[in-house]
């Protein structure tokens, strides 16, 4: 008896000879899974579908079955013919097979012809099929799916669910009906909140404080979350609903309860901190005070619950009423919480004044933060004190908030670049002046741009980047052979980001020198998409290494000069796989109609990554001509190629399902 | 679901079995993906397709392989984990070779030893066992694809979390406390060999015909059908005649062709070289 490699090298040896078919199908029935599943891969490119159908329909043997089953699905669109005729089998349990592919290959045309076997009259066809149109997200099938939630417990559960996952506005009022005492009440809460339709708030703020069981109140409040995560304008009606919420101990409890609750081991879908999030959401925007100082105090101590700020912002007004008693509470992570969830007003600065003189540096950060947001020049004098003096969470937050002002505001960081100034300071100073140039500080900028310190001539350079002129040109230009490497790369991605013609000369200059930079120049000049660079880089390319030389044909894939197509053309002759890898992404990149020539024998290539590109171009070019290649190429051995040659498929317009004759 | 483009994805990865033997999928792709991006943004690559050509083709490739079995791998071990396998190896493979013993060590491999926690905790059952007293002594090779995991085993300074099966009388008898961990007593590190090895190199620092068992437990799992074949043939050549080789319980070799024969022994599956291999 062989080994399962042995199999595995005879079968892969018979693919390629005029056996194939007979081969496959016989390794489909293999013991060994390794075997079996390169006979998938091999069966989905090379046997029909009807083959494959005979294969499903022989109930004899079930590793066979399951093997061709995986076949045709594998198959995708090119299958999605044969699989509508097999709809029409006598066989229930083929029909199943039928419908349950169908909805795994998940082209939307072939929902229609389903249509007829929601009513059918074995439940487990109709059911399959209620599940493949939801799947499918078949709109049409909505009526009978309605009619179905009113009928018997089996189809009704299968009915709502596909009425979900289609998003079926219409279904709300049904739905709402189970809610919440049927058997059927958590299915449709999920159904709602798949469907999240704004009318369906109001009842579900009624129901939610009513239920107890946690089985239920925690879908109840996640779809809460989601309806008001995309309704239009929920502050009215929350507004409404939000005393009837906080005067309920036992629902505010239990909010808490949700908010506290940690992620479960294995919740991979990430369940519980969507709860979590959706418990927030309720809390802030009904305004349910009891909860505030938890959620401000985690909001000043978590730096992964940076999205509470995001929710105090859409929901502002709650907090604004209670700010004033916020901003006294005894915990300082309150106080640091209200000061980066509230909105100030350019009156209230006196206010965050007094948060500057906190005994906590947290608070006093915060306000440094919550001074930035309000991009007052007359906050500067207090704000460079602040990156004078302040710790390091002040300083940060101060520079931050620097660095929102006008250039005119910041004459004061004066003092924080002197030579004397602490490391610290003179590099947060930098940044600001990145982010904000102050052309009274250039000559000073420049200076410390040559600094002997590495980390303050980094600093140092990228505020240079911003100064305008030939000398911050010329450092830059010097930095490029800076003693430190970290310092060199950053020079280069200056020098791009400043762009112009200058830095291009210099880079196409800098293409002479043959050490170590050169590789990082090629891509920057790529990244600058410099045509003045395109011919130079071309005439380099037989004088460089292997890995400058994919460097240069990605570049110039970028640049995309006029003559790009001929090059790439040219680079699919190469000896090395990688080079050919590279020119078929160029032309998947900018091929244009009139090249579809050069692009489609490159279907049949034996590298799968040059196949992937071409069924990436053809999606890009989107042209109905394309898709019998597509449908070949969706049918490849290499599940990637595969993918994206049904992607592409999806690009193109979707055609009617031809039935075989 | 990644964030990387599928087709890139598969290159480097089809690129590290080649030369790991590694396969990833669900939550080792996860991690992969979660250590690759920091190391782009070090090398200033923009997309998986740069780093693969680096790879490839760059001058730096050797060190940046070098650099990649730290990424890619993630074995997370502790002390005395599944030490069934040990009462098995002293009680059944030392006597029925014991003969062979007078005149040389027993000599043992710990393969895929990650930072030394199965090799240390072998050789500590190795003391306990009577060897020394018995006048018995012994050699154990150590080895892992990934060279910081081998730094650690030879630092042997440990944290709470390798200590997780350790009661206090564990950590009293065989560590020392100190500043940054738990350190393992000299007397248990003697005798032991770590090394880094990748088990698929065509020129392997691991001898032939010389153990009298290897023990390689759940490491290959992670490997690719080819990679697994090889491997096991590494192992076979590497085994003395009549030599055992311990995987892990989710590892097997029955259904395989190979130079072994599964045999029974306390009730566990553990895997003898056929004599005339």
């Amino acid at each position: 008896m062989s080994t399962p490699a042995e199999r595995l090298a005879a079968l892969d040896a018979a693919a390629r000879g005029p056996e194939r078919e007979g081969a496959i199908l016989l390794a489909l029935e293999d013991e060994a899974l390794t075997v079996r599943d390169r006979a998938i891969r091999l069966a989905a490119r090379y046997v029909e579908p009807a083959v494959l159908g005979a294969l499903v329909a022989d109930g004899e043997h079930a590793v066979r079955r399951n093997a061709g089953l995986s076949a045709l699905e594998r198959q995708g669109p090119y299958a999605v013919p044969h699989l509508t005729v097999m709809l029409g089998a006598s066989d229930p349990e083929l029909v199943m097979f039928a419908l349950q592919s169908l909805a795994r290959i998940g082209y939307p045309p072939a929902g229609r012809s389903i249509l007829p076997l929601l009513h059918h009259a074995d439940p487990n066809v109709a059911q399959s099929a209620i599940e493949a149109v939801g799947q499918l997200r078949t709109r049409e099938a909505v009526p009978a799916l309605l009619k179905l939630v009113e009928g018997e417990l089996w189809l009704q559960l299968a009915a709502i669910n596909a009425l979900g996952a289609i998003g079926a506005a219409e279904a709300v009022t049904p739905l709402l009906a189970l809610v919440p005492d049927s058997v059927l009440a958590e299915p449709a809460v999920q159904a709602l909140r798949t469907i999240a339709a704004p009318e369906s708030l109001e009842p579900l703020l009624r129901v939610l404080p009513a239920v107890r069981e946690r089985a239920l109140r925690d879908p109840l409040l996640l779809a809460v979350a989601v309806v008001i995560d995309f309704h239009p304008d929920p502050v009215p009606l929350l507004a409404r609903a939000g005393p009837e919420l906080a005067a309920s101990a036992e629902f505010v409890a239990y909010l808490a309860q949700a908010l506290a609750a940690l992620p479960a081991a294995g919740d991979m879908d990430g369940e519980g901190d969507s709860l979590q999030r959706a418990a927030a959401t309720l809390a802030v925007a009904a305004g349910i005070e009891a909860l505030e100082p938890d959620l401000l105090a985690r909001l000043a101590t978590d730096a992964d619950a940076i999205w509470l700020e995001g929710v105090f912002h859409r929901f502002p007004d709650a907090l604004a009423a209670h700010r004033p008693r916020l901003l006294g509470h005894p915990d300082p992570d309150v106080r640091g919480g209200v000061l980066r969830a509230a909105r100030f007003e350019e009156h209230e600065l006196p206010e965050l004044y007094e948060h500057l003189e906190d005994t906590h540096s947290r608070v006093r950060a915060a306000a440094c933060y919550a001074m930035g947001r309000l991009e007052l020049d007359s906050t500067a004098p207090l704000l460079v004190e602040r990156l004078r003096r302040g710790d390091r969470a002040e300083q940060a937050a101060a520079a931050q908030a620097l660095g929102r002002l006008s250039a005119d505001a910041l004459t004061d960081l004066e003092s924080c670049l002197r030579a004397d100034a602490d490391e610290t300071v003179l590099m947060l100073a930098l940044e600001v002046l990145s982010t904000c140039p102050v052309p009274a500080f250039e000559p000073r900028v420049l200076q410390l741009a040559e600094d002997r310190r590495p980390a303050v001539r980094r600093a140092g350079l990228r505020a240079a980047a911003r100064v305008t002129g030939a000398r911050a040109d010329v450092l830059l230009l010097r930095a490029l052979a800076d003693r430190d490497q970290a310092t060199q790369v950053d020079a280069l991605e200056l020098m791009v980001a400043r762009g112009g013609e200058k830095s291009v000369a210099v880079l196409v200059a800098m293409l002479g020198t043959s050490d170590s930079l050169r590789f990082h120049v090629i891509r920057a000049l790529g990244q600058c998409r410099a045509q003045a660079g395109a011919t130079r880089l071309r005439d380099l390319l037989p004088q460089c290494a292997p890995h400058e030389q994919l460097q240069i044909v990605a570049a110039l894939i970028r640049i995309a000069p006029p003559w790009i197509g001929t090059f790439l053309r040219e680079r699919l002759g190469d000896s090395e796989v990688e080079m050919r890898r590279m020119a078929a992404q160029g032309l998947a990149d900018l091929a244009e109609e009139h090249e579809l020539p050069v692009l489609l024998p490159l279907a049949e290539d034996a590298d799968w990554n040059i196949r992937n590109e071409v069924a990436r171009g053809l999606g890009r070019l989107a042209r109905p001509v394309t898709r019998q290649v597509l449908l070949a190429l969706a049918r490849d051995v290499e599940p990637v190629v595969a993918a994206t040659a049904r992607a592409a498929l999806e690009r193109l317009q979707p055609e009617a399902i031809r039935i075989p004759a | 679901m990644t964030g990387f483009d599928q087709a890139e994805l598969k290159l480097l990865t089809d690129l590290i079995q080649e030369r790991f033997g590694l396969m990833f999928n669900g939550i080792r792709m996860e991690i992969l993906e979660s250590r690759l991006r920091p190391r782009l943004r070090e090398l200033r690559l923009t997309t998986l397709r740069d780093y693969y050509h680096y790879l490839r083709f760059h001058p730096d490739r050797e060190a940046e392989f070098a650099r990649l079995p730290a990424m890619v791998t993630n074995n997370e071990t502790y002390f005395f984990r599944e030490t069934h396998q040990f009462d098995l190896l002293i009680h059944h493979v030392i006597p029925e070779r014991r003969a062979l013993l007078r005149d040389r060590p027993l000599r043992l491999l710990s393969a895929g030893c990650s930072s030394g926690e199965e090799p240390y905790s072998l050789s500590i059952a190795l003391h306990n066992a009577g060897l020394p007293l018995a006048g018995m002594s012994w050699e154990i090779d150590a080895c892992d694809l990934n060279p910081e995991r081998i730094a650690r085993a030879h630092e042997a300074l440990y944290a709470e979390s390798s200590l997780r099966a350790c009661d206090a009388e564990a950590r009293r008898r065989y560590f020392t406390q100190e500043a940054g961990g738990f350190r393992l007593k000299q007397k248990y590190r003697e005798k032991v060999r770590c090394f880094p090895s990748n088990l698929l190199a065509p020129n392997g620092a691991l001898g032939w015909a010389i153990y009298d068992a290897i023990l390689c437990r759940n490491l290959l799992i992670y490997f690719s059908e080819d990679a697994f074949a090889a491997a096991i043939g590494l192992f076979a050549r590497s085994l003395a005649p009549g030599g055992y080789l311990f995987l892990g319980h989710s590892e097997s070799l029955l259904d395989r062709k190979t130079s072994f024969a599964p045999a029974m022994l306390g009730g566990a599956v553990v895997y003898r070289k056929l004599e005339a291999a």
